[in-house]
């Protein structure tokens, strides 16, 4: 069996942990999901939705707000519990946070950003990025169950998870922990954390780059991602003029995205672009230029000027 | 706002690099023998950790090394591949001659290939192990002073926003006082730049000239060449008049060093040391070993090559200058490394002595001058020591003279024969191209990449590994912009665009009509061109928040 543990955003599981369960369902299809907080129970019908034998609701005032020390002690007891034989969680900042502790808790192996499952003579093998990308490690974890595994956001598919016909059964496990087990005195959030944009749960992207010339064209592709209920994002050089806010940017130095479609205006396709934004599973390129090295990996490219397409495709979207 | 940390220490090494790393270590062999009271030794390193900005070909001769750490063998020093084939060849646009002998110079028999990089450190691990500190990721900032005597160093504030206001994630710089501080901050070091300028260390001494190393690292399906060939070459893509040369070296697991040394003194304003080397890469000789590999490693990095007229005085009150930032390199056998490490070594006998003694005055430090003198730093670079200078008269006249000297010693009719710093010797559009200059700039094509041999700058960056917060102050210092748009645009056609290997420098439609320079200071690999070469000298470079820069594991 394996443990999931799910994020929730709004209520809703966050594709992050779709994501994860797809990759968990690779191991073994028996996957139980936890939810956390202070009130789980909208959260828990709606992955009970997901292709899970059951959903676990987590529910204490002090998970309210995210410690490490309350997620850490009520994840550790909960899998000393089921005895799983993996957890597996999306790699978000905060699973980056305080998986290392729960590992160290469990004395249990730990597998960061995992990229890939497949099972090599009879064993689970994770592939799992080095050297900067540069190199996929193929890694078999060693020793007593639970291990612990982290994907990374992008690396698997969440629109092949089977449909289901039931929910799965929901059952709350009491919590544990008391106001003295957490260490941690959460303050407000800094000014800096307050704006950022977390555009790597985005489904549709309209991202502009050097081919965008004056504040009209960015009119006209704000136009563009209204109508197609997208997030707006940019390559360094727009943020770096300070045309869209730096927490728009994808790439190197930006964030990571893997979205459904991604639209890339003017966008020529610098790696430090491309390493951002080559997960999403269908890339559009607009650009002038035909050597642009986006169009290598653009499923779809349009030679042309942003000023003639980007209309003509808005105006097709809102015929429809 | 926090209070700004003070650390007190005995000597404070400013950089660990070759030279950084021979001096701690030297320090550290000279307490055992003493005994007694241990001195306190810190040293400063901007990179994430050492070796992470260490750039060079590299041959190595092993002679400093195996007079710092005899046994280095047993301490597994990653030396392993000797040199075994030693090649010069000569290219024209679409052929080559090899040289039937390698000139003496150019004989490496018996040093080693070796990743600069990995050298460095594995020389850290050496150091760490005598317990000596060592802070990596953070910069010197600006030298600490006491009158005209430097008493530390100030590491570089963290968490700056692009107007240099503290964001949430402020940490002031730390001051560490000293009572004597050797700084070895490399080619152009910021707080070496600082340090002669004030104290005119310079005088009656040639002034520096330097060289762009732009170097690549590529792996082959199969072995192209064999590891420990050396392949040096001249001409082809540069022209007579430009001073350099490129690098090809066989390391094992089929990978091949390679690079061009381009003389940041040439005269045409629209030369362009990448594309130089991008040409370089399509010339047969060099298009036949990369085809079928890939890139896995870029980098840029200036290197001083005055040579010992060029050398400023290297002591002053409580403080010592060693390696790059010195300018101990020998141009003719393009090799600096052991030099400078042996320039660490002499100081940290002199500073050990001195900070024992009590006595960090400049006549005391002197003795590092005089222990330089009797070296074999002096032996190696006094023969060679007008040898720059001749081929700034171009290739031919620089090849004669430098076989010339060596019948004479080195001495020549003018002797210092006379230098002048490389960004005077740029020649206006005007001068260089006449009435002609307005046609050059305009039929100037934007350059192609085949994304296989070839490669934009900012493609190179991905592979150089660099990262810089994208939201911090820039640390390159222009410091009139308005120079660039009116009088550089009209006289020079902003070389910045052409020299900086990374893509920082970029004119940039203003919005009414102008054009304007745009600074990506994330891109910088820190090789220090722009402060060298800028016409202007308008241009400061800067250390960033400690740990940014290039990733160059490797190189």
């Amino acid at each position: 069996m394996i443990l999931l543990v799910a994020d929730t955003s709004d209520d809703l599981p966050t594709p992050a942990s779709l994501e994860a369960l797809a990759a968990a369902r690779q191991i073994d299809p028996a996957v139980t999901a936890v939810v956390l907080g202070r009130d789980t129970a909208a959260a828990a019908d709606a992955a009970a939705r997901l292709p899970v034998t059951e959903i676990i609701r987590l529910e204490h005032p002090a998970l309210g707000t995210y410690t490490p020390d309350g997620t850490v002690a009520e994840l550790a007891g909960l899998v000393g519990s089921l005895a799983p034989s993996h957890v597996v969680l999306p790699h978000t900042y905060q699973a980056r946070d305080f998986v290392p502790r729960l590992a160290a808790r469990l004395a249990a192996p730990l597998l960061t950003e995992c990229t890939g499952i497949a099972t090599v003579e009879g064993r689970v093998t994770f592939a799992r990025p080095i050297f900067q990308g540069k190199v996929v490690a193929d890694i078999v974890l060693d020793g007593p169950a639970p291990h612990i595994v982290t994907v990374q956001i992008g690396a698997f598919r969440a629109d092949d998870l089977p449909t289901t016909t039931a929910p799965a059964p929901i059952r709350q496990v009491p919590a544990a922990i008391t106001d003295a087990d957490i260490r941690q005195v959460v303050e407000p959030p800094f000014r800096d954390a307050q704006q950022e944009v977390d555009l790597s749960t985005a489904t549709r992207i309209v991202a502009v780059g050097r081919g965008v010339k004056d504040e009209t064209q960015l009119a006209m592709v704000r136009q563009l991602a209204t109508a197609l209920g997208a997030e707006i994002a940019a390559s360094r050089p727009l943020c770096d003029a300070g045309w869209l806010p730096m927490d728009r940017q994808i790439g190197s130095s930006g964030q990571t995205v893997a979205p459904q479609l991604y639209i890339a205006l003017g966008i020529s396709g610098a790696i430090q672009h491309i390493v951002g934004m080559k997960g999403a599973k269908t890339i559009v390129a607009v650009n002038t230029d035909a050597d642009a090295p986006i169009f290598e990996i653009a499923d779809y490219g349009i030679v042309g000027d942003l000023f003639d397409v980007v209309p003509a495709l808005v105006a097709a979207l809102e015929a429809r | 706002m926090p209070d700004r940390e003070v650390l007190d220490v005995d000597i404070l090494i400013v950089g660990a690099g070759p030279a950084g790393l021979a001096a701690a270590l030297r320090l550290a062999q000279l307490q055992k023998a003493a005994g007694g009271e241990p001195l306190s030794i810190a040293v400063l390193e901007k990179g994430r950790e050492p070796g992470a900005h260490a750039l060079s070909g590299a041959v190595l001769d092993l002679s400093a090394l195996r007079d710092l750490i005899p046994d280095y063998a047993d301490r597994q020093a990653p030396v392993d591949t000797r040199v075994t084939d030693d090649e010069v060849h000569l290219l024209t646009a679409g052929r080559a001659w090899r040289l039937p002998f390698t000139p003496p110079p150019l004989a490496n028999h018996g040093c080693a290939l070796i990743s600069l990089s990995a050298f460095v450190a594995w020389l850290a691990t050496q150091v760490e192990a005598e317990g000596i500190d060592l802070f990596s990721g953070f910069g010197g900032a600006e030298l600490l002073w006491d009158g005209h005597v430097v008493t530390g160093v100030r590491t570089g504030d963290r968490g700056l926003d692009r107007q240099r206001q503290p964001t949430a994630a402020f940490e002031p710089g730390v001051d560490i006082r000293a009572t004597l501080t050797i700084i070895c901050d490399g080619v152009r070091g910021n707080l070496t730049k600082v340090l002669v300028q004030r104290l005119g260390l310079d005088r009656d001494r040639l002034p520096q000239v330097y060289a762009l190393g732009i170097k690549e690292l590529w792996e082959t399906p199969d072995t192209r060449l064999a590891p420990g060939r050396v392949i040096h070459t001249m001409g082809y893509p540069l022209r007579l008049h430009e001073f350099g040369g490129a690098f090809l070296y066989g390391l094992p697991g089929n990978q091949i060093s390679m690079g061009l040394v381009t003389g940041l003194d040439y005269h045409d304003p629209l030369f362009d040391p990448h594309q130089a080397f991008q040409r370089l890469k399509q010339h047969p000789f060099v298009s036949t070993l990369l085809d079928g590999g890939s890139l896995v490693k870029y980098g840029a990095k200036a290197l001083p090559e005055g040579g010992w007229h060029a050398i400023p005085r290297l002591a002053s009150d409580g403080v010592l200058i060693a390696g790059d930032a010195g300018g101990f390199v020998n141009s003719l056998r393009l090799k600096g490394i052991h030099l400078a490490m042996r320039s660490g070594m002499l100081a940290a006998e002199t500073a050990f002595e001195a900070v024992r003694a009590g006595d960090v005055s400049a006549a005391r430090l002197a003795r590092y001058q005089d222990a330089i003198d009797r070296s074999a730093i002096r032996t190696e670079l006094y023969p060679v020591r007008n040898v720059h200078q001749a081929f700034g008269h171009g290739l031919a006249a620089g090849v004669a003279f430098a076989g010339l000297s060596m019948l004479t010693g080195g001495w020549w009719l003018r002797d210092p024969m006379p230098a002048t710093a490389g960004h005077e010797r740029t020649a206006t559009l005007a001068d260089f191209y006449g009435s002609a200059a307005e046609t050059a700039v305009a039929r100037r094509s934007a350059p192609k990449y085949d994304r296989r041999l070839t490669f934009d700058r900012v493609t190179g960056v991905h592979h150089s590994g660099t990262h810089h917060r994208e939201d911090a102050p820039s640390h390159l210092l222009v410091h009139d912009l308005e120079i660039c748009r009116t009088r550089c645009a009209v006289e020079y056609a902003n070389p910045c665009t052409r020299f900086c290997p990374a893509h920082v420098y970029e004119m940039v439609d203003d919005g009414q009509g102008g054009r304007r320079l745009q600074i990506n200071a994330s891109n910088c690999v820190h090789c220090k061109t722009c402060d060298i070469m800028d016409p202007y000298q308008i241009i400061d470079w800067v250390p960033p928040e400690g740990g940014d820069g290039p990733q160059y594991d490797g190189m």
